[in-house]
Order: structure tokens, then C-alpha cells, then sequence
């Protein structure tokens, strides 16, 4: 029998050598690239280790988000500002004691303030007018009274003072509204003003040290 | 001439059919479009979520995610209202001021309204009008910085808190119940310094007291809610190129509230008017999409999409453009 050629790539062997058609040898079953099948296993483990490492990969990267996310949990806490040095007994039973003179000044600020407001809206007469200052004033001069006894520790005298001050002015403030009666110019309630802002900020600033938590949002 | 008269008759009717047809143009809107931005004053810290939102209280464990959140950081937000000639501008709320009230509160990034405004072309002495929500502290607090603004405040704010001071109950009438906190007491939240402000306005005959419902300009109306958080809040409806707008003060103090149906930030609250003003803004704007808020923690997000226009402005406080009437120019860098 004549040696034959070994087939081209692509060419199958169309008859075995007693004519039977003849199963093509695996290496030359070729279609437009060489040797798939003697590579398919490899591309198939290739392939299968990169969806698994693709997909792992994926996995660690939620977890890392996850976890630099940060869970909220009821001890996480948002940055807030340093807390402040705790009050000492001296400056807290000072605070303590200040606290209801305070609530009442602060009432009566707002009450003498409605007054004003009232007065100039023509909701009151003359003798609510009256009414609303004089008893304010009779709240600060009581209140003057009970602070004098107070004795503030070393660490708070300037706050005192600054206390003293607020309700001085809002006492100076009462005076001046009052005049109202007197010549019924309402210019008065204009020159009493300043007085009683800036006694509301006295007591701002000093509740700011002394009851921190006096305003809360709203 | 018959022909002539049926072919006439058939064109007349031709005619009158096509006019009735044919749907007429839309008057054209008589009501101004305003510009309308929003500015973040200032930011609470660390708020509890339970303290804000009772209902979103957190719960450890939870997996619902409405209770997974510990604490909010709530912006204090101020409404900015510019009219298409310019001539007016309104503060819806005015924030406050006093850095006492700050170190207080642990809040951050407050910034003068006055240099926030800049950056929006706005003098303060451009300022015409204010319309406060409410009186409470950290709404009415810089009145006197815009010396030339008419103040809106309703008479029913006044009165409230007045009955409260008066009441002859100590535990009613207290500003404060602890030094520790206001809580929620019917006087709480109106310093001296705060009542001050508006009591300075209406000593220099600058102030409007409001009896429920009242147009301030043609597209910027009033509308009252009251007890929706305190005894005389009212609401404010501006007319703009997106929409209706309704500002609301700290009775819209959640736009997730507004949205999800939820009581939020309950002070002298009554949570049925509360509702009720929610409604409202459904009503007046067809959705809650367009319901401005005071305190929404998602504010200057892509989340609370009416502000998702934002730029950063001074001390790292917030600025969003909302809409801009004919003609204005963008103040977004």
C-alpha cells in the first residue's frame, strides 16, 4: 500500500485504508484554529478560575466596604465637641441655688417684654400695661435680693457679677417703661429696649456655662 | 344658489366645529415666578433619632430600617424668596446668631445669614420681608440684622405663648422644667433674647401681625397651621418655574416625615395639625416633592431631591438653588 501524507490541517481523511470511512485522528480535527480540543480542558479550568476569583474578589470588596462603612450601633457616636470640665460642687450647688431665681427672671423678663409688645400692638390698655412691668419689677427686686445672699465660688465671681448686671438692667428697663404712664410717650418702650437685649444676653451667656442644656433644638 | 347657500352653510359649520375642536392656548400665567434658594444655617450634632422622629427611634437588633439610625445631624435651613424684578426678598426663617446658644447645642458650621446671602448677590438691607414659622429660638433669631425687613408673625404665636407664661400651673407655665433640658413644656424654646427680636421689630413698626391666611405678594401667600408645631406656625406658598413650593418651618421639620406619613420634631405639637399641614402641601403642590423643610438630615442631597442643586458656602455651610424666576442668573459656581 503507497505511504500516504499525513492530512492537512482541515482536511479530514476521508477513507480509512480498506475504504471504510475512517474516524479522523482527534489532532486533525482542526476548524480555523489549531488544536481546540487538545486545549479545550485548559480553557475551561481557565475560565472556571477566573469567574471564581472574580467572584471572590467581589465578595471581599463588599466586605471591605461594609466594614469601613461602619455600622451604626447604639455606642457609635457622631464627632462631637469635647465635653466640658465637670463643675466642681462648689460651682454646681452654685448653680443649683441660682436656677429657680433664674426661671423667675427669665418669666418675668418675658412677661414685661409682652407687655411692651402688647402695649405698643394697642392689645392692652394702660393698666395691663402697669400690670405686666410693675409686677416684673417686683420679681427683680426680689430676685436682687436673693442673689445678694449667694456666694459664688472664686471660679464663677464673674459670672455672678455678670448675673447682678443682667438684672439691674432689666430693672432700669422696667423704670423706663414705665414712664409711659407718666407722659404717655412711647418712646420710652424704645429707650428701655437696648437694656433689656442686652440683659438677655448676659443671662444667655451666663446659663451658657451654668445650665448647658437650658436650650435644646427646636 | 342652493348649492352656493349649503356650500356657505357647510363651511360655517365646518368652521364652528374646528373652533370648538381645537383647544384655545392657555391664558398666560399672571402670577410671578419667584427665584427661590435655601440656605443652611447651621447644623445640630448628634441628635437622637428618637428625639427627632419618635418613631424612628433607634432599636438595636432592628433590621428595619427606620430604627437603624442612632443619631441625626439636623440642618437649620432659612428659605431665600427673590421676586422676578428683584425689588423684594424674603427670609422664610432667620436661623439664630448668639454663639452662646451654639456652645449650647453642639451645633457646627453656622455662618452669619448676611454672608451667606452674599454669595446669592443679596445685601441685608435688601431684605423687605421675613416670614417666621414659628418663634422658636433657632427660627427667629437674626431679625435684627435686616433692618429693613417687615416681619410676618402670626398673632395666634404671640398669644400662645403669652397664655403659656401666664398659666397658673408651674409645671405649665415654666420656660424651663430642669435645667437639664427645655421638655417640651408650652413655654419652651422662647429666650428672652429670641422674643426680644420680634418685639424689636414691632417697637420700629416693622411688623405684621397675621390673622391666619394672607398674601404677602402675588404668589407668596400665607397659610396658617397652627399647633402643627407650635400654637401659631404658619406656612409659607411661593409660586415658581418648578412648581409650588411650601415652606414649613419646623411643622415640616422631616421631608422623610412629610413623605412617609411620621410626626417629627414634637414641641408644642399637636400631631393632628401636624398631619394636616402635611396635607396641606400635598394639596397645594400635588405631592411632598416639593415641600421645603427645616430640619431634614438629607438636605443638600441627590435624597432630598428639591435640594440637590448645593454648593458649599461659608464655614462649610450649605447652599442650594431650588428654582430661578425669568431672567435671573444661576448663583451656583
Amino acid at each position: 500500500m503507497a505511504s500516504r501524507k499525513p492530512p492537512r490541517s482541515g482536511v479530514r481523511a476521508a477513507r480509512a485504508s480498506d475504504g471504510a470511512p475512517a474516524a479522523a485522528p482527534r489532532e486533525a480535527i482542526t476548524v480555523g484554529s489549531v488544536g481546540i480540543r487538545r486545549h479545550a480542558p485548559r480553557l475551561k479550568v481557565t475560565l472556571f478560575t477566573g469567574v471564581v476569583l472574580g467572584l471572590l474578589a467581589l465578595v471581599g470588596f463588599a466586605g471591605w466596604r461594609e466594614a469601613s462603612r461602619g455600622v451604626p450601633t447604639a455606642s457609635a457616636r457622631p464627632s462631637l465637641p469635647a465635653p466640658r470640665p465637670a463643675p466642681s460642687p462648689a460651682e454646681e450647688a452654685y448653680a443649683h441655688s441660682l436656677w429657680p431665681i433664674h426661671n423667675e427672671v427669665k418669666a418675668a423678663a418675658l412677661k414685661m417684654t409682652f407687655g411692651g409688645l402688647n402695649y405698643k400692638l394697642h392689645e392692652i390698655d394702660r393698666a395691663g400695661f402697669r400690670d405686666r412691668v410693675e409686677s416684673a419689677r417686683a420679681v427683680y427686686r426680689r430676685a436682687a435680693a436673693r442673689i445678694e445672699l449667694l456666694a459664688p465660688p472664686a471660679s464663677l465671681v464673674g459670672l455672678h457679677d455678670e448675673y447682678v448686671q443682667a438684672v439691674r438692667l432689666y430693672q432700669e428697663a422696667a423704670g423706663e417703661m414705665v414712664r409711659v404712664l407718666d407722659d404717655g410717650k412711647e418712646d420710652h418702650l424704645a429707650t428701655a429696649f437696648p437694656k433689656s437685649q442686652e440683659a438677655g444676653t448676659k443671662l444667655l451667656r451666663v446659663g451658657q456655662v451654668l445650665w448647658p442644656g437650658e436650650y435644646v433644638p427646636n | 344658489m342652493r348649492y352656493l347657500v349649503r356650500g356657505l352653510t357647510l363651511v360655517v359649520l365646518a368652521a364652528l366645529t374646528v373652533s370648538l375642536a381645537v383647544p384655545t392656548a392657555p391664558a398666560q400665567s399672571s402670577v410671578p415666578e419667584y427665584s427661590v434658594w435655601l440656605v443652611r444655617s447651621s447644623v445640630f450634632k448628634g441628635v437622637p433619632a428618637g428625639a427627632f422622629m419618635p418613631d424612628r427611634a433607634f432599636i438595636p437588633g432592628s433590621t428595619n430600617p427606620m430604627n437603624s439610625q442612632v443619631f441625626f445631624d439636623l440642618p437649620v435651613n432659612v428659605g431665600v424668596i427673590k421676586s422676578p424684578d428683584g425689588k423684594e426678598i424674603i427670609l422664610y426663617d432667620t436661623g439664630w446668631k448668639q454663639q452662646d446658644y451654639l456652645k449650647m447645642t453642639g451645633s457646627i458650621n453656622w455662618a452669619p445669614l448676611p454672608d451667606q446671602l452674599a454669595l446669592l448677590g443679596i445685601k441685608a438691607d435688601d431684605v423687605t420681608k421675613i416670614v417666621i414659622g414659628h418663634g422658636h429660638w433657632d427660627h427667629a433669631g437674626q431679625l435684627s440684622d435686616f433692618p429693613n425687613a417687615v416681619l410676618y408673625v402670626q398673632r395666634e404665636e404671640l398669644r400662645g405663648i403669652e397664655w403659656a407664661l401666664s398659666y397658673p400651673f408651674p409645671a405649665i407655665k415654666a420656660v424651663n422644667t430642669d435645667k437639664g433640658g427645655c421638655n417640651r413644656t408650652p413655654a419652651c424654646g422662647y429666650p428672652p433674647l429670641t422674643l426680644d427680636q420680634i418685639y424689636g421689630k414691632v417697637l420700629a413698626g416693622k411688623a405684621m401681625i397675621v390673622d391666619g391666611m394672607m398674601e404677602v405678594l402675588p404668589g407668596v401667600i400665607i397659610h396658617p397651621a397652627h399647633r402643627a408645631h407650635t400654637a401659631g406656625s404658619q406656612l409659607l406658598e411661593v409660586n415658581t418655574a418648578v412648581g409650588k413650593l411650601v415652606f414649613g418651618s419646623d411643622a415640616y421639620s422631616s421631608w422623610e416625615g412629610i413623605r412617609d406619613w411620621m410626626t417629627a420634631n414634637v414641641q408644642q405639637t399637636d400631631t393632628v395639625q401636624q398631619f394636616l399641614a402635611y396635607e396641606k402641601c400635598y394639596k397645594i403642590t400635588g405631592g411632598y416633592q416639593n415641600c421645603v423643610s427645616a430640619h431634614e438630615p438629607l438636605s443638600y442631597s441627590d435624597k432630598y431631591p428639591l435640594t440637590k442643586n448645593w454648593w458649599v458656602g461659608p464655614n462649610d455651610s450649605r447652599l442650594a438653588e431650588i428654582a430661578l424666576a425669568p431672567g435671573e442668573k444661576t448663583r451656583k459656581p
